[in-house]
């Protein structure tokens, strides 16, 4: 999880992302954003993101965006 | 067959409409797909061959690739677990293999029908300039009608099949209806399979309300069709005929009237898709959301025909981010470059393709590649720079949610829209050119006065209806932002203030609009691509 906080905290600086719930309906994550977020996720993360896992609730929060990622660590 | 003809409106819908409610329930997608075929041919005639090749590559595809999945998931129990990652490798492969020839016989016919006699050009100015001896000669193709618009829904189809977002289908009817449907062949909206191929089969049952809605919105396309576009376009059509003639302000006049030309007759045109599905009890999704009103570039395409933008980012942008390849490649240049542009840099590459690929899309020439190229820049750029403004906006302490900022960035959005407008509409990339350097250098306020403007093909009436009319769109959009349903509100009134209304906008489509003597009949810029 604070891997993941200290790539949200250098995508956006100056969010407070541990306590965000909405990162999408309150316009904090462009989909660029996200697009580069996601990049980021796979890159450091060593994981396979599927276009279909790109839906505005696994990147509502840190939380969701960490689930995302577990559960496709566990489907490996 | 035009969207806003008689011939479709009474005839066709009318009569479609007829034998759909008359039809037992369970049949009524025959009339749909029989109604879209009509439609087809009485458009485009023997070139419904195309459409046909396309429908049956991407129904025996999606077949094959449904097959493929079905063999993966029966073998996957028996499979221990350590040889489940090889299967589903071996498997993936075989998946893409069949989606590889789904797209390139679609994208294919596509290529060779839109776009032959740009490659030929190409290929034989470089055969030129390389002293080669090859010549291309240009070939007259017709092109099928909506073909830009079916080829990237079949394509669309078999991605989600391979992806999982549908399963294959095994009725060939439900996958032709899917491509061919009548309201959205033409012009889109850009359907996703999940989305509207079951409410395509399924029969819907006669609502009033959903029939009353469709039609309240067809009288709402066409008066932004028939009385604002199709009168401005007697003034764009002048200016950038010979935009050498004007001075910088009538030329900046054409081009704001292209832009309310090309937004009223686009949006317009979904809103008569979009009604005439309604009225079948179908929803088709939305293609704009008052795009006007966006702050930044990057929300204008979020909010200017929609699909395609949620179609280039689901099968181009997250196709290229995330294949295994590019994330190796992202990595290699995250490690090479500085943190930020590190950062930026693996999405920039993909938008590239997106931007180039959206501005072909629109045509096949160096102007839509430029078109494109313009939006990338200013998109790129604006990701590149973000860190540098943000830190400059908070040395200056300049709120970037409060009020004037907003509005400084609506503006900004409008000119730079506008400018991408400039280089759509230019009959060619160094006309745009020479075009916005007239704003700048040859601007004359004397053309406001000394009658140029009632030169231009629009009298001071015509000026009037213009202006009335754009405030009338302005007002709904207004009131639209706010969330509120002018639909839902009129049906709330009696029925004597319901019919007022009804009538007087039906009236003002027949007494304003610009047919008839004087006008000539202006097809749908989107009909062409």
């Amino acid at each position: 999880m604070d891997k993941l906080l200290e790539i949200l905290e250098d995508l956006k600086p100056g969010v407070d992302f541990a306590l965000e719930d909405d990162l999408i309906e309150d316009g904090i994550l462009s989909s660029l954003e996200i697009m580069t977020l996601v990049v980021e996720l796979c890159t450091e993360f060593g994981i396979e993101i599927s276009p279909l896992d790109i839906v505005p609730e696994n990147f509502k929060s840190a939380q969701a965006i960490y689930a995302l990622i577990t559960r496709i660590r566990d489907e490996d | 067959m035009a969207y806003n003809s008689y011939l479709y409106i009474v005839v066709f819908l009318g009569l479609s409409l007829l034998l759909y409610y008359v039809t037992p329930k369970r049949l009524r997608w025959i009339i749909l797909l029989l109604a879209s075929y009509v439609f087809y041919c009485v458009s485009s005639g023997g070139l419904i061959v195309y459409l046909l090749i396309s429908t049956v590559s991407v129904y025996i595809c999606g077949l094959w690739l449904g097959k493929i999945i079905e063999g993966y998931e029966s073998a996957k129990a028996s499979t221990p677990k350590e040889e489940r990652k090889a299967l589903s490798e071996k498997v993936t492969r075989r998946k893409k293999l069949v989606v590889f020839v789904a797209l390139l016989v679609n994208f294919g016919l596509l290529a060779f029908l839109k776009y032959f006699n740009f490659f030929a050009d190409n290929i034989n100015v470089i055969s030129k300039l390389l002293n080669l001896n090859i010549a291309i000669r240009s070939r007259r193709i017709a092109l099928p009608l909506g073909i830009s618009f079916y080829t990237l829904m079949a394509a669309g189809y078999i991605i989600d099949v391979y992806r999982g977002k549908c399963r294959a289908d095994r009725n060939p009817c439900r996958v032709a209806l899917f491509l061919s449907f009548f309201p959205h062949i033409v012009e889109g909206p850009f359907a996703r399979y999940d989305q509207l191929a079951g409410q395509l089969y399924e029969g819907h049952a006669f609502s009033y309300k959903e029939f009353t809605f469709g039609a309240q919105l067809i009288v709402w396309g066409l008066f932004k069709k028939i009385v604002i576009a199709d009168r401005v376009n007697i003034v764009v059509k002048t200016v950038f005929a010979s935009p050498s003639a004007y001075s910088g302000l009538v030329v900046l006049l054409g081009v704001l009237l292209f832009t309310l030309q090309i937004y009223a007759e686009f949006s317009g045109a979904m809103d008569i898709v979009t009604g005439s599905a309604q009225m079948f009890g179908i929803s088709l999704v939305k293609n704009f959301e008052r795009p006007f009103f966006s702050r930044t570039v990057a929300e204008f395409w979020r909010r200017w025909h929609m699909t395609l933008g949620a179609w280039l980012r689901d099968f181009i942008l997250y196709s290229v981010s995330l294949s295994k390849w590019f994330v190796k490649l992202s990595k290699l240049i995250k490690s090479r470059l500085r943190s930020n542009t590190g950062k930026i840099v693996p999405t920039l590459i993909p938008l590239f393709l997106v931007w180039l690929f959206c501005g072909l899309w629109h045509g096949a020439s160096w102007k839509y590649v430029l078109y494109g190229m313009y939006y990338y820049v200013i998109m790129a750029l604006g990701m590149l720079f973000e860190p540098l403004f943000s830190r400059l906006f908070a040395a200056l302490r300049i709120n970037r949610e409060g009020r004037p900022y907003k509005a400084l960035q609506l503006v900004r959005t409008l000119v730079l829209v506008n400018i991408g407008m400039l280089i759509f509409r230019a009959p060619e990339t160094k006309t745009a050119f020479s075009m916005l350097r007239s704003i700048f250098t040859g601007f004359d306020p004397k053309a406001l006065t000394n009658g140029t403007l009632l030169k231009l093909g629009m009298d001071l009436q015509d000026y009037f209806v213009i202006g009335a009319g754009g405030i009338v769109m302005l007002a709904v959009s207004l009131l639209q932002e706010r969330g509120f349903s002018l639909r839902e509100r009129i049906a709330e009134k009696n029925i004597a203030i319901r019919w007022c209304i009804y009538f007087a906008a039906i009236f003002a489509v027949i007494i304003f609009g610009a047919y008839g003597a004087g006008y000539n009949p202006v097809d749908f810029i989107y009909a062409q691509f």
